[in-house]
């Protein structure tokens, strides 16, 4: 397209590509940096003396003989079995996702048609109670749960997380459903579907990207959370960001802290799968209703 | 094959009355089109029909029987949307099909139906593109196949044409007519336009404010307004309305005076007569007033005056020239004028 409006002028051009590749490596720089530290000792990535120790590996290579080593990775990995960690996070976060999309969508669904007003109020208070942060409520819910001897399971933290979770997953859902017009619903009923139906076969198949990137949002909550897992698991069932945590919280033995980084890498590694995997459907989910088509 | 009946059907949402007292009998096979403003009910009746509302009082009847409580789906009807309603994941040959599908009409026979609809609404060659790539007219026409691929027993049509541009209205129009007639199905249409109305209807519902304004054949509800609503709404232009003094058979209003009438009725009354009816003279007229504004339609030219609060036009040969303020006169002869009570708006029987 060369239309005047998109026309560029060399130096427009240069400016604006070298503002992009600046911009990609400041934004890339942290987790590049964290994943070629995480095959260093402690003593490089964290080294006093010298920062470029981190890049060169000056002691990884006095220590083990190379200038990589695998030592955080098989530290984290086997000896602190942090793939307990990594299976209970995937517990976690499929249950969250599934749940909380299960009643967001039908709720959602059902809340854009209502006609009562009381359905305004409703996502008024889940509003609220999405702007609470999130460790006012798991204060309060420690105390029953001991009591009745709930605290410390999975099963706990992914209702907890599902209800934290819920009203944004209800109001996403819901605008969502809000840009689908009530003509379609009324066309497949008229077709001979039930309301359930018209839901299922019509509805969900125009859904998929706003239920794809409400899905990845409260995948990510629940992936990402720190304040109710570390608060409501034991310490076999912790999920990975409170086992990371912890990997930073007993800095008595050395190597632990290499732990922690490299256990980041590897829990960061599946987003940026995820993301690109998925990233037409967020887009388009983040942009539907922006332009009527 | 279905008789539709309704009986007071009214539609109340808390103090708001949308649809009061509806009472009708629709043949079988009629093309029955229910006209009024947008606000007016028509719509809501439709919606009731079809069972996407409740009726709040009253019975809708199909065949003699009650169906008030029975879902869309069972009533065996089809409907086509103004905004068209259609699956945007699917193509149009599967939009088509769908009815079929979840009505669970045997898979062999799906193929011959779909065919048969896809040819009487000429969609051959965009069966397998998605609604977003056809025009407003071709989405219509997928609509209105959608509709007829089932032969349901009685179709429902809300606004189908409103959101097509003039041309295309004209010819969709045309195949509705068509469709309607070789389909021989019970059919209500909802519109706001009344040629339309005139051109499609068997019989044409008036309304207004929720409320039955008037039942007749398109010709009876032009040659005989029931009320001034009626007779300002039929039409283009509308009929003529001038409000003033009638007394024995003589009417008199603001420089307008129409003798020979009925020397029945008497009092405050609103004159009614159509723009095509009445004709320019030179010599002396009804109407002699300075005129308001001259616009040239093509066919002919429209001169208006301004009588009392009232716009009246008449329509004239397209060569007519006159000055804007010229002193201009109109022969009404009484055998053209409709009379209505001013207070009710009612028609006055002659």
């Amino acid at each position: 397209m060369s239309s005047i409006a998109t026309k560029q002028t060399p130096t427009v051009k240069i400016l604006a590509n070298g503002f992009l590749i600046m911009w990609l490596i400041v934004a890339a720089f942290p987790f590049l940096w964290t994943l070629w530290g995480s095959f260093k000792v402690e003593g490089d990535f964290f080294s006093k003396a010298n920062w470029a120790n981190a890049l060169f590996g000056t002691l990884t290579q006095s220590e083990t003989g190379g200038s990589f080593t695998g030592a955080g990775y098989y530290g984290a990995w086997v000896q602190e079995e942090f793939w307990r960690a990594v299976m209970n996070t995937t517990i976690v976060c499929v249950c969250v996702v599934t749940i909380s999309l299960t009643f967001g969508t039908l709720g959602g669904y059902a809340l854009a048609r209502s006609t009562y007003r009381y359905a305004f109020w409703f996502l008024l208070f889940a509003l609220m109670f999405r702007a609470m942060p999130p460790i006012t409520l798991v204060s309060g819910y420690l105390l029953p749960f001991f009591e009745w001897n709930l605290w410390g399971r999975l099963s706990t933290t992914i209702i907890v997380l599902v209800a934290l979770n819920q009203p944004f997953t209800l109001w996403m859902l819901h605008s969502f459903f809000k840009n689908i017009p009530q003509d379609l619903d009324e066309s497949a009923m008229v077709d001979g579907c039930t309301r359930f139906q018209a839901f299922r076969h019509v509805i969900i198949p125009v859904m998929w990207p706003g239920v794809i990137t409400t899905g990845l949002f409260s995948f990510l909550l629940a992936y990402n959370d720190f304040a109710v897992t570390s608060m409501l698991l034991s310490k076999e069932n912790q999920t990975m960001i409170p086992k990371i945590a912890s990997f930073l919280g007993t800095t008595q033995t050395k190597g632990n802290v290499m732990f922690a980084v490299s256990a980041v890498v590897s829990a960061t590694a599946p987003l940026f799968v995820m993301v690109m995997f998925f990233q037409r459907q967020i887009v388009s989910g983040l942009t539907a209703g922006a332009v009527k088509g | 094959m279905a008789r539709l009946q309704l009986k007071n059907v009214n539609k109340r949402w808390g103090s708001f009355v949308g649809v009061d007292n509806f009472d009708l009998d629709i043949a079988d096979q009629e093309f029955l089109v229910l006209l009024g403003p947008s606000g007016c009910g028509k719509s809501t009746t439709m919606r009731m029909i079809a069972g996407l509302e409740d009726v709040t009082d009253g019975e809708i009847l199909f065949d003699g029987k009650v169906v008030n409580d029975l879902e869309p789906k069972d009533r065996d009807i089809s409907m086509v949307f103004q905004s068209y309603g259609l699956y945007p994941n699917l193509t149009v040959y599967e939009n088509i099909r769908f009815p079929l599908k979840v009505r669970k009409v045997p898979k062999e026979k799906h193929d011959d139906m779909v065919m048969n609809a896809v040819r009487m609404t000429e969609l051959e060659d965009f069966m397998h593109r998605r609604p977003a790539d056809l025009s407003g007219g071709q989405r219509q026409r997928v609509a209105l196949g959608r509709a007829i691929v089932r032969k349901p027993t009685v179709f429902l049509m809300d606004e189908p044409l409103s959101n097509l541009d003039a041309k295309l209205r004209v010819s969709t129009r045309a195949q509705i007519k068509n469709l309607q007639s070789k389909l021989k199905t019970t059919t209500v249409y909802v519109t706001h336009d009344q040629i339309e109305a005139m051109t499609l209807a068997d019989r044409v519902v008036v309304m207004n404010a929720g409320k039955i304004q008037q039942v007749g054949t398109p010709t009876d509800i032009y040659d005989t307004p029931a009320n001034t609503f009626v007779a300002s709404f039929i039409g283009s232009p509308a009929m003529n309305l001038v409000e003033g003094l009638l007394k024995d058979g003589v009417f008199e209003g603001e420089n307008i005076r129409v003798e020979g009438l009925p020397t029945g009725p008497s009092g405050n009354i609103t004159l009614g007569f159509r723009a095509e009816d009445a004709e320019i003279v030179d010599g002396a007229g009804q109407i002699e007033a300075p005129m308001y504004s001259i616009e040239l339609l093509g066919e002919a030219s429209m001169i208006t005056w301004r009588l009392g609060g009232a716009l009246v036009s008449i329509k004239t040969n397209k060569e007519y020239r006159a000055e804007i303020g010229d002193v201009v006169r109109a022969r009404i002869p009484a055998e053209i004028c409709h009379l209505f009570d001013t207070a009710t708006g009612e028609r006055v029987a002659l």
